[in-house]
C-alpha cells in the first residue's frame, strides 16, 4: 500500500513488483474471459481498451441475434430458397425449378386478384387507421369525470377474441341483422344490403372490422404521444383565436407526426397480412368465388394445404408479399420525408 | 478492419443459414437407416413384415376435443389397457380440433413429435400416409381387420407416396347420414313428410316448392355449396376424382352441370338465405328457429334440436337421405385411429389402437348418453342397443335408421383436400350469383382442381 503511494505505478505493475509470496499461475481462459467481460481493466490494457474487444458487443447481443436469426433471418432465407423449388408442405424430396414459380405467379389471375385486394386493403385502411384513433385519442385525452369508462369502452374490441368479433359482425351484417333491420325501419332501404354475399361489401366490411378492432389499440399509442405536445402551444394558439379544428391540424398533428408514421407503418404491414377478417366474413373460400382473398389467404390455399399444397409456389407468393410490404413502406417513408422538406 | 469483420460475420451467417436451409430441403440425410417421412425410426416400423415387440413403455394417445365430455370413459379404457399390460403406460392428450388441426398435426409429424396413437380425419390421414408418417397397420398386423364391418375396413385405406393404397388407419366411429326436416314447413309447401325424395334432384324439387310457398319468410336449406360437396356427388354416384386420385373428373358427368344449374336456380328463387352463400354457418341455428325446413344430415343434429328447441323438435321428422344411383345409403365420413410410424414403442401403440377400437370399447362408448355416434365393428352393430330401438320419437328413429343402414352402407367417401374443395365451391358460388354459367363454372372448377392436384402430386 505504501509502495503504491510513494511510487505510483499501474495496478498491474504494483502487483508484480510488490515483494511477497510466489507469483500466481497465469490466469485461466475462463478468468481471462471474465476479466474482459466484467467492468474493470483487462491485464495489460487501460479502461478504454476493454471496449475495443470486437466480440464483446456480439456477446451481449447474442441472445437477441440468435432469436432474430432462428425466427427471422433463417425462415426468410429459407422461404426465398424454397421459392425456387417445388417443395411440398410435408417435406420430402424437392428439386429446383428456377423461376418457374415466379413465371406461374405472374400469369396467375388469382394471384393478381389477391394482390389487388391486399393493396386496396392497405390503401383504404391505413389512412383511416392513422387518423381515426388520433381523433379518438383527442376526444378522450382530457381528464373529465367518467372519461375512464369511454377509454375502456374504446379499448374493449382489442381484447375481444377474433372468433367472438367475427360472430358479432356476422350477426350485425346479416340480411336480417341489426344494421339492415335498422336501415329498413328507418325507411332508408327497401331490401337488405348484401353485406355478406356481395364480394365488394364483404371486403369493405372486413376493413370496417379491422378498423373497429384496431382503433382502441392505436388510440393508446396516440394518448402517449399527445402527452408530449406542449400545452403552451395550444394556449397561445387559442389566445390568437385559433379554433379547435385549426389547432388539431396545426399543433396536434405536427406534434404527433412521429407516432403517426409509426402507426402508418404498422397498420400498413398489418393490412397486407390480413386473413382472419376475410375468413370470418367470407368463410373458407374467401367470399363467394374466392373474390375477397388477400395474399395471405391465397398463400394458405396454394402453399399450405397438406395434400395439394406447393410450398415452393406458396413461398414465391410470400416473397412477392414481402416485396410489396417493403415497397409500400419505403414509398410511405419517402412521401413523408418529401412532405416534411 | 471492423467493417471487414462485420462483413465476414454476416457472410458466415448467410452461408450457415443457407446451408441449414439446404439441409431442410433435402428431406434429411440418407445413411441407410429406416425413415418415416424425414424421421429416423425403428426398422420394424416400416417395410414388410409383422410388427413384433413387447407391449411396454410409455406412449402418447391424442384425441380431438374429447377430454371435456368423455374424460371418464377414456381414462377407464386407458386404465383397462394398462392393467392388461403391465409395463405399458398411456399418456392421453386432447387436441382442440380447430380448422388448423391438419396443419398442426403435419407440423408435429415433420418434427418427429407426433403422438404414438392419434385420432385423425380423412384429410389428415391422406396427408400423413402420403408422407409416410403412419404405420401400415394392414402389413404390421394382418389380423387387424377382423372386428370391422368389411366395407369400413375396405375403404379405410389411403395412398402412400407411390400411390399404393395401404391400411394406415383403423375405422373408429361415424356420425351417420340421414334427412332431417320440419314437417310443418314441408306440409305448407304440399310436400308429404312421410315420403322423402329418393334422389338429390327430387330433393331439389322439394326445395323449390318450399321457396315458392314461403315467400321469403323461411327457407329450404343453406346456400353455401361447401355443405354439399362432395357429399351430394358421392350420393349421386358422380365420380369426383380419377381412380389414382391425380385428376378431377366430376365435370365429365353431365349431372354435375345439372346439379349446379339447380343450385343456381334455387338460390335465385329464394330457397336459401342470400347471405349464407359463403357463410360458415350450418343450418343448426336457423332450423332451431323454425326458419329452415331441412336440417343437418346426422342424428347428432336431431339430439341438438331436441335439447335446444323442443318446439321445433316436436315438428321434426327423419328420413332416408336420397342416394340416387349409388343404390345404398352413405355411411358418412368416419373418424380413424392411426399409429405413428415414428413411435418408439410401436408394438404398444398398435396394441392400444386395436384395444381402443375393439367391439367392446366401441359399443361402450356409443352407449354413452352424451354422444350420438355409430360403431364400425360388426359385433357392436349387432348389439341390442342398435338393433332394438323402440322409441318413436325423432331421435330414436334417427338412431334406428342409421344403425339399420350401416352394415350395407357405402363407406366410399371422396377425400378432397380443403384447397380443392374450396376451388370447386368457389366456382359453384359464382354460378349461383349468376356471374357465370353452370357449364363454365363446372369447367373452371375442374381446371382449377386439376391445377391444384397437379402441383400437389
Amino acid at each position: 500500500m505504501t509502495a503504491q503511494i510513494t511510487n505510483p505505478v499501474s495496478g498491474a505493475e504494483a502487483l508484480t513488483s510488490t515483494p511477497g509470496p510466489a507469483p500466481s499461475p497465469p490466469p485461466s481462459r475462463l478468468r481471462r474471459l471474465a476479466r474482459a467481460a466484467l467492468p474493470g481493466p483487462a491485464p495489460g490494457a487501460n479502461g478504454a481498451a476493454m471496449y475495443r474487444r470486437w466480440w464483446l458487443p456480439w456477446l451481449w447481443t447474442a441472445p437477441a441475434v440468435v432469436c432474430a436469426v432462428v425466427f427471422g433471418v433463417f425462415p426468410f432465407l429459407n422461404t426465398v430458397l424454397l421459392s425456387f423449388t417445388n417443395a411440398k408442405p410435408l417435406g420430402g424430396a424437392a428439386s429446383f425449378v428456377g423461376l418457374d414459380n415466379y413465371t406461374r405467379m405472374l400469369q396467375d389471375d388469382d394471384f393478381w386478384l389477391a394482390t389487388r385486394n391486399s393493396i386496396l386493403y392497405a390503401v383504404i385502411v391505413v389512412p383511416l387507421m392513422v387518423l381515426l384513433p388520433l381523433m379518438l385519442a383527442v376526444l378522450v385525452e382530457k381528464n373529465l369525470p367518467g372519461i375512464g369508462f369511454f377509454r375502456s369502452a374504446f379499448y374493449t374490441p382489442v381484447l375481444a377474441s377474433s372468433v367472438v368479433v367475427g360472430l358479432s359482425w356476422q350477426w350485425l351484417l346479416a340480411d336480417d341483422g341489426l344494421v339492415n333491420t335498422w336501415l329498413e325501419k328507418a325507411h332508408l332501404i327497401k331490401s337488405a344490403i348484401p353485406f355478406l354475399s356481395d364480394s365488394w361489401l364483404i371486403l369493405l366490411s372486413a376493413m370496417g372490422l379491422t378498423l373497429w378492432k384496431g382503433l382502441g389499440w392505436y388510440m393508446v399509442f396516440y394518448l402517449a404521444a399527445l402527452g408530449n405536445v406542449p400545452k403552451e402551444l395550444h394556449e397561445a394558439a387559442q389566445m390568437d383565436g385559433a379554433g379547435a379544428v385549426r389547432r388539431f391540424f396545426h399543433i396536434t398533428v405536427p406534434g404527433v407526426r412521429t407516432a403517426m408514421m409509426l402507426v402508418g407503418t404498422l397498420t400498413g404491414i398489418g393490412s397486407l397480412r390480413v386473413f382472419t377478417e376475410i375468413y370470418m366474413l367470407g368463410s373458407s373460400t374467401g367470399g363467394p368465388g374466392g373474390a375477397d382473398r388477400t395474399l395471405p389467404f391465397y398463400i394458405r390455399d396454394v402453399g399450405l394445404d397438406p395434400i395439394t399444397g406447393n410450398a415452393g409456389y406458396g413461398s414465391a407468393v410470400s416473397v412477392a408479399l414481402f416485396a410489396l410490404t417493403l415497397g409500400l413502406t419505403l414509398l410511405a417513408q419517402r412521401l413523408t420525408k418529401e412532405d416534411e422538406s | 478492419m471492423r467493417a471487414r469483420r462485420l462483413t465476414g460475420s454476416l457472410s458466415c451467417l448467410v452461408v450457415l443459414t443457407l446451408t441449414a436451409a439446404g439441409c431442410g430441403l433435402s428431406g434429411g440425410s440418407d445413411d441407410g437407416g429406416a425413415t418415416a417421412g424425414a424421421c429416423k425410426v425403428d426398422k420394424g416400423n416400416v417395410g414388410s413384415g409383422k410388427l413384433t415387440g413387447d407391449v411396454k413403455g410409455t406412449i402418447t394417445f391424442q384425441t380431438t376435443n374429447l377430454k371435456k365430455d368423455f374424460g371418464d370413459f377414456f381414462n377407464g379404457v386407458i386404465a383397462d389397457f394398462e392393467k392388461a399390460h403391465a409395463g405399458a403406460k398411456v399418456k392421453w392428450i386432447d387436441d382442440p380440433g380447430d380448422n388448423t388441426f391438419t396443419s398442426r398435426t403435419v407440423a408435429d409429424a415433420q418434427a418427429c413429435t407426433m403422438a404414438d396413437v392419434i385420432n385423425v380425419n380423412a384429410p389428415t390421414a391422406t396427408a400423413l400416409t402420403k408422407a409416410g408418417y403412419l404405420l401400415d397397420i394392414g402389413t404390421k398386423d394382418p389380423a387387424a381387420s377382423k372386428p370391422f364391418v368389411p366395407s369400413f375396413w375396405k375403404t379405410a385405406t389411403f395412398a402412400d407416396a407411390a400411390g399404393k393404397s395401404i391400411h394406415t388407419t383403423l375405422p373408429w366411429y361415424t356420425g351417420g347420414v340421414l334427412l332431417t326436416y320440419n314437417k310443418d314447413l314441408l306440409a305448407k309447401a304440399d310436400i308429404d313428410p312421410a315420403k322423402p325424395p329418393t334422389s338429390i334432384f327430387g330433393l331439389f324439387a322439394d326445395y323449390e316448392k318450399i321457396a315458392k310457398a314461403s315467400d321469403g319468410k323461411y327457407f329450404a336449406t343453406m346456400a353455401n355449396p361447401i355443405w354439399r360437396i362432395p357429399a351430394d356427388f358421392d350420393q349421386m354416384g358422380i365420380k369426383v376424382l380419377s381412380s389414382d386420385g391425380k385428376s378431377a373428373v366430376f365435370g365429365d358427368d353431365p349431372r354435375t352441370t345439372e346439379w349446379v344449374e339447380w343450385m343456381a336456380k334455387l338460390y335465385k328463387e329464394g330457397a336459401m338465405p342470400k347471405d349464407s352463400l359463403s357463410s360458415s354457418n350450418d343450418p343448426s341455428t336457423l332450423y332451431s328457429q323454425g326458419k329452415v325446413a331441412y336440417g343437418s344430415t346426422n342424428p347428432s343434429f336431431v339430439r341438438f334440436v331436441k335439447q335446444n328447441s323442443p318446439s321445433v323438435y316436436a315438428k321434426t321428422a327423419v328420413g332416408q337421405q336420397p342416394y340416387d344411383d349409388l343404390g345404398v345409403a352413405s355411411a358418412g365420413a368416419p373418424q380413424y385411429i392411426s399409429v405413428a410410424a415414428t413411435s418408439k414403442h410401436a408394438a404398444t401403440a398398435l396394441s392400444f389402437a386395436e384395444f381402443l377400437t375393439n367391439a367392446e370399447n366401441q359399443t361402450a362408448w356409443c352407449k354413452d348418453p352424451a354422444v350420438v355416434i355409430f360403431p364400425t365393428t360388426t359385433e357392436s352393430l349387432n348389439d341390442p342397443f342398435f338393433q332394438n330401438v323402440t322409441g318413436t320419437d325423432p331421435f330414436s328413429q334417427a338412431r334406428k335408421l342409421v344403425a339399420d343402414q350401416l352394415k350395407t352402407a357405402s363407406t366410399n367417401q371422396t377425400n378432397l383436400s380443403p384447397a380443392v374443395q374450396n376451388a370447386i365451391v368457389s366456382q359453384v358460388q359464382l354460378a349461383m350469383q349468376g356471374k357465370k354459367s353452370a357449364a363454365d363454372a363446372v369447367k373452371d372448377a375442374q381446371e382449377k382442381s386439376n391445377e391444384l392436384l397437379k402441383q400437389g402430386s
